[in-house]
């Protein structure tokens, strides 16, 4: 055991498996208390079990911190309380939040039921908040303290869950908001772009519509390559382990690519080519102004979805 | 009236007032038909009016097409899809979608209460998101559509509202989300970043907290007098946003961009912009060590801390 983060005290949700378990792992590995929050479910939110969070405890005991279970639902504000709660009660305080707990429930827009966008918003997007607010409460107060969210590259538009992407890009915002409202307190707020083989990336049915996308010609195989050739959640967990520290009191509010091959620094999005004119002297803008405009804004630009003649 | 988009149906939501209104009436001068939906609430969502809909809705006429108005909530499912149901029972079809409907609860995370962060972002992102799931399957089916949604700056940060931030975030994902998956049927999905002269940003209210901001040396007098002279009234872009709604913009999918009177412009994507690569086959995990070393020496070259830690405040 290493001792970066010693007598701090961590709470990660979504711990059970995958990415949280791996990142649990880590601070524990570097001393840190842990509560390891999991409601057991499978990836698309169904069933529960204590099982998932109550192993990732007993194997950071091993390592010879202090940790707990919890096994609460992050979409519910009242629960999430608890779990915060939780952290103080055993350990005294809390440090540290990971957010990493997301299912998936894949569909087009055109087929998506109102069930399956509603609890991919709730289970990453508010469940984030959620834990954010009752963790920023008390950080504030201390003036202390590390917040770390988990998006994703579906963050800059993906196929087949809009629900998961729209999440991840309300988070990727929440990050920054946090930041900027925390950073004066003490408290960083950081996101990690992950890239690991779990359940959810690797699964027998992931892997499945993986290939069906190679079939289909959505994908090539190279891509399917690329996206499957992937090291497992321990290969990254250091990078959110560094993010939790000391050593990383003045990072904020930034979101950073993390797996196994890459460690990579996203910027956000910014106003890049501006036409700027005086709308007192000119008016509003006239269509003839705006086409004229349009090459040099669109200069470079690829349409990522091009129309196609029907099949 | 001028032609292009004549015969041309469109939804537009929050369109009772401000930049819902100025884009309702500027696609209505361009020949388009508008299903005129809003509460008639208060940019908190307190409230409900039917008149600045039944309004814009005589407004609209004038120009002379057939308009209607709408009364649903955004962020009801089924009201979304009596919205985008109006449109094609009146006028045939919808081709066109402006989401543009959305409110403000201010405050900081840790005083935010669960109904603050609810409702914003159920008016502003589930709202996007119903109407579009619901106008998805007949631009799909007719193979055309344009949907345009309302971003703001506040999702790269800023303080004091970020149920807002988070809506909005969530908002330019979708849109990039349901350019890439409707493109292929001919359907585009764009965003916009507006700065504009409405009751939201520019109320009385607003005014006198920017002005208690001056007083207390929090913000100085230029960027008042900057706004000012910054911020037109939203019809000023609007011909903008009648563009991205029109056959002269097949071609441009999955962007954000930033409207206002004085400037156009637009917004990048947010992305990987250093990368430092691994065999880790051959290498195994990434140690703390190098981590350390990355971060300061090539990853955030140039990065300055958008808040950092400030000394305590004597009480």
């Amino acid at each position: 055991m290493a001792d970066r983060l010693k007598g701090k005290n961590a709470i990660i949700t979504g711990a059970g498996s995958g990415i949280g378990k791996a990142v649990a792992l880590a601070l524990a590995q570097e001393g840190a208390n842990i509560v390891a929050c999991d409601l057991g479910g499978a990836t698309d939110g169904t069933g529960a079990s204590k099982g998932p969070a109550d192993e990732t405890a007993t194997e950071c005991q091993k390592i010879g911190v202090k940790a707990v279970g919890q096994y609460g639902d992050v979409s519910d504000f009242k629960a999430a309380e608890q779990m915060i709660q939780a952290c103080v009660d055993n350990f005294g305080r809390i440090d540290i939040l990971c957010n990493v707990a997301g299912i998936d429930r894949a569909r087009m827009i055109w087929n998506m039921s109102e069930d399956e966008w509603d609890q991919v918003i709730a289970v990453h997007l508010k469940g984030t908040f959620n834990m954010s607010k009752h963790a920023c409460v008390r950080m504030r107060e201390q003036r202390y303290g590390r917040i770390l969210n988990t998006i994703s590259e579906a963050w800059v538009g993906t196929v087949g869950h809009v629900n998961y992407g729209a999440a991840k890009g309300g988070i990727a915002s929440l990050t920054y908001a946090t930041a900027w409202e925390m950073g004066r307190y003490g408290v960083t707020c950081n996101a990690i772009c992950p890239r690991a083989a779990t359940r959810m990336t690797m699964g027998p049915e992931v892997l499945a519509g993986y290939k069906k996308r190679v079939e289909s010609g959505l994908w090539t195989q190279e891509r399917y390559d690329e996206v499957t050739h992937v090291a497992t959640a321990d290969y990254l967990a250091v990078i959110p382990a560094f993010l939790c520290s000391d050593a990383a009191a003045h990072i904020n509010g930034c979101v950073f690519g993390a797996s196994g091959a890459n460690f990579s620094y996203w910027a956000p999005a910014h106003e890049s080519i501006i036409f700027g004119r005086d709308w007192d002297k000119h008016g509003p803008w006239t269509w003839e102004e705006i086409e004229k405009c349009m090459p040099t804004l669109l200069k470079g630009y690829v349409n990522p979805a091009p129309p196609e003649e029907k099949k | 009236m001028v032609e292009r988009l004549k015969g041309r149906n469109a939804v537009v939501t929050g369109a009772g007032r401000g930049i819902g209104k100025a884009i309702a009436l500027a696609l209505a001068e361009e020949g388009a038909n508008v299903v005129v939906c809003d509460l008639g609430v208060a940019t908190d969502g307190t409230g409900a009016d039917k008149s600045p809909a039944d309004e814009v809705v005589v407004e609209c006429q004038k120009f002379g097409v057939k308009a209607v108005a709408h009364y649903g909530d955004v962020s009801s499912f089924k009201a979304a899809e009596k919205m985008v149901k109006a449109c094609v029972d009146n006028f045939g079809r919808i081709d066109i979608l402006c989401n543009v409907a959305g409110i403000d609860k201010p405050r900081m995370i840790w005083n935010m209460s669960e109904e603050e962060w609810d409702m914003v972002i159920a008016v502003h992102l589930k709202g996007t998101f119903n109407l579009t799931r619901h106008a998805a399957p007949l631009m799909r089916e007719q193979r055309y559509g344009r949907i345009i949604n309302c971003v703001s700056e506040a999702f790269i940060g800023g303080p004091s509202h970020l149920n807002y931030a988070a809506a909005k975030g969530g908002i330019a994902t979708l849109t990039y989300g349901t350019a890439r998956e409707l493109g292929r049927y001919g359907v585009t999905c764009n965003a916009f970043i507006p700065r504009a002269w409405t009751r939201m940003t520019a109320d009385e209210k607003v005014i006198e907290g920017i002005k208690k901001r001056i007083a207390a040396g929090l913000m100085p007098q230029d960027q008042l007098d900057k706004m000012m002279r910054e911020l037109a009234d939203a019809s000023y872009f609007a011909p903008f946003i009648a563009y991205l709604a029109s056959d002269a913009a097949a071609d441009v999918n999955g962007q954000i961009f930033l409207t206002s009177g004085t400037e156009v412009g637009l917004w990048s994507q947010p992305q990987v912009i250093r990368k430092v690569p691994r065999d880790w086959k051959t290498e195994g995990r990434w140690t703390f060590e190098e981590i350390e070393k990355l971060v300061p020496n090539k990853l955030l070259v140039g990065y300055v801390n958008p808040a950092p830690p400030q000394p305590e405040e004597k009480k």
